[in-house]
């Protein structure tokens, strides 16, 4: 039922991290959600995929890992750095 | 396209726990229990402060924060019942309280003249077992027309809390409700739980609930 509220968060905390700019060119969200989180790992997903196709997002998804335990972590993101050999 | 991992390995919670360890210093320097209520809707969670302030609100400086997801209405119906400044939050939807929400709350209370301090958090047993606001410890509530499985079905919630209250004693002749087996369930899920038996309506089982509050109030609060 809270996975909107912490799908905001691991968004506020990807923001954080990346900046307005960087935000729009993330394109993955690495996440690793234990049995005993107290989460629904597909309703996480869910949330996340809505969230962060909107601003300051662009076409991001999440990746979210299922392990053992009371583990809710952020692990890691993916941008996309744009062709800065051309 | 040139694709760059960035590592974070971060909590998600670590932010909300960050801000519930300020809320918990803070109160700790000020000697402030703090109880974090938490049961699913209509469990008696405003009723049973409503006779606590009835009933001590004279002995003890009690604050009170309350989190509704739409109305003020807790706030309201405790605010009759004291002279302090009763902290509404409105979720604006969201299904529990969250540190951040507590810690603004505290701004408008006088913690120096407060002596107990209780969150009544959203009626819910899953979500608010998720955030640590910083309480001295949760209380869950669960009546007598709930079913005795509750433990059972919502066992963080049961893990998280140290101290649970039967509610609704009064209704036991009217449903049938295994007090025995409730309590054995819940002490399945979390042998130290303690356990009180009230009825926020008759009063019953209120005093062995009011005199933990007085020795709570009276203990120096040791921030975890
Ligand atoms: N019979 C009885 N009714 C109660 C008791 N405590 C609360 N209620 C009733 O249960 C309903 C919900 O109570 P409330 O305190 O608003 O629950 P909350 O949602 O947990 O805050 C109200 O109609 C109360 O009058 C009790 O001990 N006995
Ligand atoms: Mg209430």
């Amino acid at each position: 039922m809270h996975e909107l509220s912490v799908a905001m968060e691991v968004c506020r905390m990807a923001e954080e991290r990346l900046g307005p700019d960087g935000s729009g060119r993330l394109r993955l969200v690495g996440l690793q959600v234990g049995d005993d989180a107290g989460l629904e790992p597909e309703n996480l997903s869910f949330c996340l995929d809505a969230l962060l196709s909107q601003p300051p997002f662009g076409e991001a998804r999440a990746s979210v890992e299922r392990c053992a335990g009371n583990v809710l972590r952020l692990d890691y993101l993916e941008v996309d750095d744009g062709n800065p050999d051309n | 396209m040139a694709i760059r991992t960035i590592d974070v390995r971060e909590r998600v919670m670590a932010r909300n726990d960050e801000l519930a360890a300020d809320v918990r210093r803070r109160l700790a320097e000020a000697g402030v229990p703090s109880f974090n209520l938490v049961s699913s809707p209509g469990a008696g969670k405003t009723s049973l402060l409503e006779r606590t302030l009835d009933a001590l609100g004279r002995e003890l400086d009690i604050a009170i924060v309350t989190g509704d997801v739409q109305t003020q209405n807790d706030a309201e119906r405790l605010a009759r019942r004291t002279q302090k400044l009763v902290q509404a939050v409105v979720t604006g939807g969201a299904c529990h309280l969250d540190a951040r929400q507590v810690q603004e709350s505290l701004a408008a209370i006088d913690l120096d003249a407060t002596q107990l301090l209780f969150i009544e958090n959203v009626g819910n047993l899953v979500c608010p077992a998720s955030w640590d606001l910083g309480e001295t410890a949760k209380i869950v509530i669960m009546s007598v027309t709930e079913g005795e499985d509750k433990p059972l079905k919502y066992p963080k919630m049961f893990r998280e809390a140290r101290y649970a209250v039967l509610n609704k004693v009064d209704l036991l002749p009217y449903v049938p409700f295994d007090v025995e087996r409730a309590i054995s369930m819940a002490l399945e899920v979390n042998p130290d739980l303690r356990v009180f038996q009230t009825s926020a309506l008759t009063g019953r089982g209120m005093s062995e609930w009011l005199d933990f509050l007085r020795a709570q109030a009276r203990q120096p609060v040791v921030a975890r």
